[in-house]
């Protein structure tokens, strides 16, 4: 068989600056246009689905706010993965390290009980979510450092026993996670000094900022001081940073125990804000795995999680309020995250390459088969 | 003791290993030629939703067997696309097609959700074999996709280090350079192999829909068994027999937690057993990455980098 053509890529000196802006812009364009053809072939409408989407996600008050609330979670787990995937650690466990910090606020929120103020309260239990994340994480992240043992099947595998944990905690008669008043399994809400309000009628509480804050935070760390210059020359050059004396088995314990404190903080701030106890359904959620997707469309820059962690909710929150609004399933809004990810993937390559196919003519094969 | 829910436990786990056994064959064809597919598990869970619906449809459990196949192997390509032709991360293009594939399974399972499927795929009967007592059930008590899977095992192994395109293969994911050389397309060989491991990796999906459990359960229906079928190609050193081995090992630990309930063993919390085979998976693999044994894994030295002529 011939191809009588080649596609040639060509590094490029410096990707321009435009690029970094169009390509993430016309992969999320390229794949609604691909779930449009996906929802015409199954017969729904990709107009009403889609506006209902974006009327629900981000167009109406209701839907801005609620948008930013799943947006807490979701930057949360997104500088989490990017945190380590910048350094070439794949901690895809996100998810599990955010259950145990479910398990680790609501120990804190209900062991403490009503003694402290909210104010001093609240950083404690969340502090407490964040450990247990980072404890989570800490095998994974001893055996990668001293084994090179892959962390991507380590952290994943913690995530289904983390799963299993949860499950555990919950049905487990006499529990101390669960509540010893119903029969019917349920977490045990944690002491009111340890929840915080919503702003007025809206779900979108004030752990959004502390999201913010730390995503500058790191913003900060990675780009200005000593540690973060560590980072950098490590995912650079590895062989580089070793005969700097950089010592790259502490950073990357440091790095990873980080990533899974910031899931941890994510489930953490779950029940800080609006759930109050651990909810077995919230394992279901898969708001860990998105934060890969959040990180990944942003490219691992911290600034831009703020952006692509915004647009991803604002999907979600869309996509499901869709099986109110329309007959659409509402795993669309979970597909388009998908599918926008692998344009997304793709169009990296023309920023990084100049891409031209060229003819290739025939002479040469044709000789060898002779 | 009840022997017999021991014996049928054994033959459960030889059955559940099936799946297994395919995907992490998949898998482990997709690796030796240095392409790095985490999307298994969604890979397995669009091919078990669409064997379900062909199936249903069409009544005929062989056709959702090759719709599987099929679909395995179109979304192997979008993967083999990304990561052999545009160069993208292949961890973070196989976790992308985890969610996409998750989200499309899902969509389309919709209608099929509380139903079962109407076909299923019944046992062989070896007639009086069938009946021997422990062996029977155990030995010949599978259906023809669980046999098939072993002796694609045996000929894999053989395909791999016996043959002149086996060689190839592990050129390709060893040495892609010396492949070139020899005129060979390394894209070509990678996207194939790509392909067929998401073909292998389907046919496990639709088998698991089609004789194991018959209804779509959403991401409960794969519960994780693409992400075991990754460890496993690990803990089986890239080596087609071992897998058969860890196959059913871990269909073992998969299937204790039900054995031990119906036995009324209740000592042991069933969550710990549910976390079994993680576990399992996890101290194998950091045992066997310790100094010591790292030989014994004999990973594609390639693996998961794309392969750029201009650059070397």
């Amino acid at each position: 068989m011939h191809i009588p053509f080649r596609v040639v890529f060509e590094q490029r000196g410096e990707s321009p600056r435009r690029l970094s802006v169009l390509v993430p812009l016309v992969s999320v364009f390229a794949a609604l246009f691909f779930g449009a053809l996906f929802l015409l072939a199954t017969g729904h409408s990709p107009i009403d689905t889609y506006s209902n989407m974006f009327q629900d996600g981000f167009a109406s008050f209701n839907g801005i706010t609620d948008t930013l609330a799943l947006s807490t979670v979701l930057i949360c787990t997104g500088i989490s993965a990017a945190f380590a995937f910048q350094m070439n650690l794949y901690n895809i466990g996100g998810e599990g390290q955010l259950y145990l910090g479910l398990i680790g606020v609501a120990w804190a929120g209900i062991a403490l009980g009503d003694h402290l103020p909210t104010l001093l309260m609240v950083p404690i239990v969340l502090l407490c979510g964040a450990l247990a994340g980072a404890a989570w994480i800490f095998i994974p992240a001893f055996v990668r450092s001293r084994l090179g043992t892959s962390e991507i099947v380590s952290t994943l595998l913690l995530t289904y026993i983390g799963a299993s944990l949860i499950k555990h905690v919950i049905y487990t008669p006499g529990s101390f996670f669960r509540n010893p008043n119903t029969s019917f399994p349920q977490g045990r809400m944690v002491a009111d000094s340890a929840s915080l309000d919503s702003f007025g009628s809206s779900r979108l509480y004030p752990t959004f900022f502390v999201a913010l804050i730390i995503a500058g935070a790191l913003y900060w760390v990675v780009k200005q001081t000593e540690f973060g210059y560590r980072i950098n020359v490590i995912s650079d050059s590895p062989r580089a940073a070793h005969y700097a004396g950089i010592n790259s088995r502490r950073t990357t314990m440091w790095v990873m125990l980080i990533s899974g404190a910031l899931s941890g903080l994510a489930g953490a701030m779950l029940i800080v804000g609006p759930y109050g106890k651990i909810e077995p359904s919230i394992i279901t959620l898969g708001y860990g795995y998105a934060g890969i997707v959040v990180a990944a469309l942003a490219r691992n820059n911290l600034g831009l999680i703020i952006v692509s962690g915004i647009l991803f909710s604002g999907l979600r929150v869309g996509g499901n309020n869709l099986q109110v609004t329309t007959d659409t399933p509402i795993h669309i809004g979970v597909m388009l995250q998908g599918a926008i990810l692998l344009f997304a993937l793709g169009g990296e390559a023309f920023r990084r390459y100049h891409v031209h196919v060229v003819r290739v003519h025939e002479v040469s094969t044709k000789k060898a088969a002779a | 003791m009840n022997e017999n829910i021991w014996v049928l436990m054994s033959g459960d786990a030889i059955a559940i290993a099936t799946t297994l056994i395919l995907a992490a064959l998949g898998a482990l064809f997709t690796e030796r030629s240095g392409v790095l597919n985490l999307g298994i598990e969604g890979i397995l869970l669009t091919a078990a939703i669409s064997s379900f619906l062909a199936a249903d449809a069409s009544g005929s459990v062989w056709l959702g067997l090759v719709v599987g196949m099929l679909i395995g192997a179109v979304m192997a390509s979008i993967h083999a696309v990304l990561s052999v032709v545009f160069r993208a991360n292949q961890i973070v293009a196989g976790l992308a097609l985890v969610i996409f594939g998750t989200g499309l399974a899902n969509y389309l399972g919709k209608p099929a959700e509380g139903k079962t499927v109407s076909t299923v795929i019944k046992p062989l009967s070896f007639g009086p074999l069938s009946d021997i007592p422990v062996i029977g059930p155990i030995v010949f008590g599978q259906d023809i996709v669980t046999y098939f899977a072993i002796a694609l095992a045996i000929a894999a192994s053989r395909y791999l280090f016996r043959t002149r395109p086996g060689l190839e293969l592990r050129a390709t994911g060893d040495d892609p350079a010396t492949v070139d050389a020899q005129g060979l397309s390394v894209a070509r060989i990678r996207i194939r192999y790509t392909m067929v491991g998401g073909a292998l990796v389907g046919l496990g999906g639709s088998w698991l829909m089609l004789a194991q459990s018959a209804g779509w359960h959403q991401a409960a229906t794969t519960n994780g068994l693409g992400w075991i079928a990754l460890a496993l190609v690990v803990f089986a050193g890239w080596r087609p027999i071992r897998i058969i081995f860890g196959a059913v090992l871990f269909g073992f630990t998969l299937q204790l937690p039900f054995t031990l309930q119906a036995e009324q063993i209740t000592f042991i919390p069933s969550a710990f057993l549910e976390m079994l085979p993680y576990l399992a998976t996890l101290i194998a693999l950091i045992a066997l990455s310790r100094p010591g044994s790292r030989n014994l894994l004999g990973a594609p030295r390639a693996l998961g980098t794309p392969f750029v002529r201009d650059e070397r």
